[in-house]
């Protein structure tokens, strides 16, 4: 009986790296958020409520491993606090990688930050812009390795 | 000068968590293949060295990150260093494979010219069957090298560590913590996997290393493949 256990999870074992190593392959992930943001050809806007969020991620085309400068403008009232943005990808758990911005005047708030690159050769990455008391706002879009 | 940062409990449990979801496909092989390579042996040792190894590296790497506190100069200067050792990764898993399915006959790959002294058999032999318990250590230095997204966000966070530590020294030991942190967080995954797929108490293995043969070689080649395109 234990035997049988002992070898029913080295197959297991054997079939999760086989499943996880062929996702890994595959860069079309299935059921990734789509992509809502077209990040190496200028701004992008999403609503937050009654207001708008805009990201412009700087130098054009967005490459991972360097740095780049994230501007994040709010229309209407000023929050309550700095906002901020957490990177990431949509398909697989990368750590955490949070960019404090910093009031620039006019609702313009900057960081700056790296989008780190994934051996498994995927390309769409996320911010998720923060803004405290209002909500937030993801960006999804394509990265250049 | 407080070397208490919350930013390393971050990193464990960040070391942790990703290890489930991220080292099980991209380290895992690996694992699986030293783990074959024991075939039954008591495993404990070899991957308590193999892990000290990698975790050594990590630490190393939160180090230099921490001086210099710029990760983008620093990932760009071991950019070729990770490829080179992407690449070392599949070869030594595909020769893995092939020695232990028996697919590797030196013999016959070297004819009449076969010497089990030679220098390139031994360095096969090394590569095929690590016999001593010790090589797992520089082999676990080797591989933390390996290009991995966790492991960037890390040196990331080691790197601004660094930049806001008011002399270098800090910046160093912040970033040492981070690093050395996060890759104690990815432990329990790797010694998990290891486990798992330890047989010293399976009497037939046969289908176990056919199975594990022909995933390793899969790998072997991808590994390969993206160090190649890296």
């Amino acid at each position: 009986m234990r035997r049988e256990i002992h070898a029913g999870s080295t197959i297991f074992t054997f079939a999760c790296l086989l499943v996880v190593t062929a996702l890994s392959v595959n860069t079309v992930s299935a059921g990734v958020s789509a992509i809502n943001c077209q990040a190496h050809d200028g701004k992008c806007s999403l609503p937050l409520g009654e207001e708008t969020v805009t990201l412009e991620i700087m130098p054009r085309p967005v490459t991972a491993m360097q740095d780049s400068t994230f501007t994040v403008t709010l229309s209407g009232k000023t929050p309550v606090q700095a906002p901020y943005l957490d990177l990431g990808m949509p398909a697989m758990k990368m750590g955490p990688n949070r960019i404090q911005l910093k009031p620039a005047g006019n609702g313009v708030y900057k960081g700056k930050g790296v989008i780190v690159r994934c051996k498994s050769g995927r390309r769409t990455w996320f911010a998720n812009v923060v803004v405290p008391g209002a909500g937030e706002a993801k960006f999804v879009f394509d990265v250049v390795y | 000068m407080s070397f208490i940062d919350p930013l390393y409990a971050v990193f464990l449990a960040t070391g942790f968590t990703v290890g489930f979801g991220h080292c099980v496909g991209m380290c895992g092989p690996i694992v699986v293949s030293l783990s074959l390579n024991l075939k039954g042996r008591n495993l404990y040792l070899p991957h308590l060295l193999y892990n000290a190894g990698r975790v050594i590296t990590y630490t190393l790497l939160g180090g230099i990150m921490g001086a210099t506190g710029s990760f983008s100069m620093v990932a760009h200067n071991i950019a070729g260093i990770q490829q080179g050792a992407l690449i070392f990764a599949g070869i030594m898993i595909i020769i893995m494979a092939l020695a232990m399915s028996g697919w590797l006959p030196l013999g016959k790959i070297f004819g009449d010219y076969y010497n089990p002294k030679g220098f390139v058999v031994r360095g096969f032999q090394k590569l095929s069957r690590i016999d001593s318990v010790t090589a797992y250590f520089p082999v676990g230095l080797l591989l933390g090298l390996l290009p991995c997204g966790p492991v960037y966000t890390a040196l990331l966070a080691a790197a601004g560590a660094g930049m806001n530590a008011p002399t270098t020294l800090e910046g160093i030991i912040k970033g040492m913590i981070v690093m050395f942190c996060f890759g104690i967080g990815t432990v329990p995954t790797l010694f998990l996997i290891a486990k798992l797929v330890d047989m010293g108490w399976l009497k037939n293995r046969q289908i176990i290393y056919r199975i594990g043969t022909v995933l390793m070689l899969m790998v072997g080649v991808y590994f390969v493949y993206q160090g190649l395109m890296f």
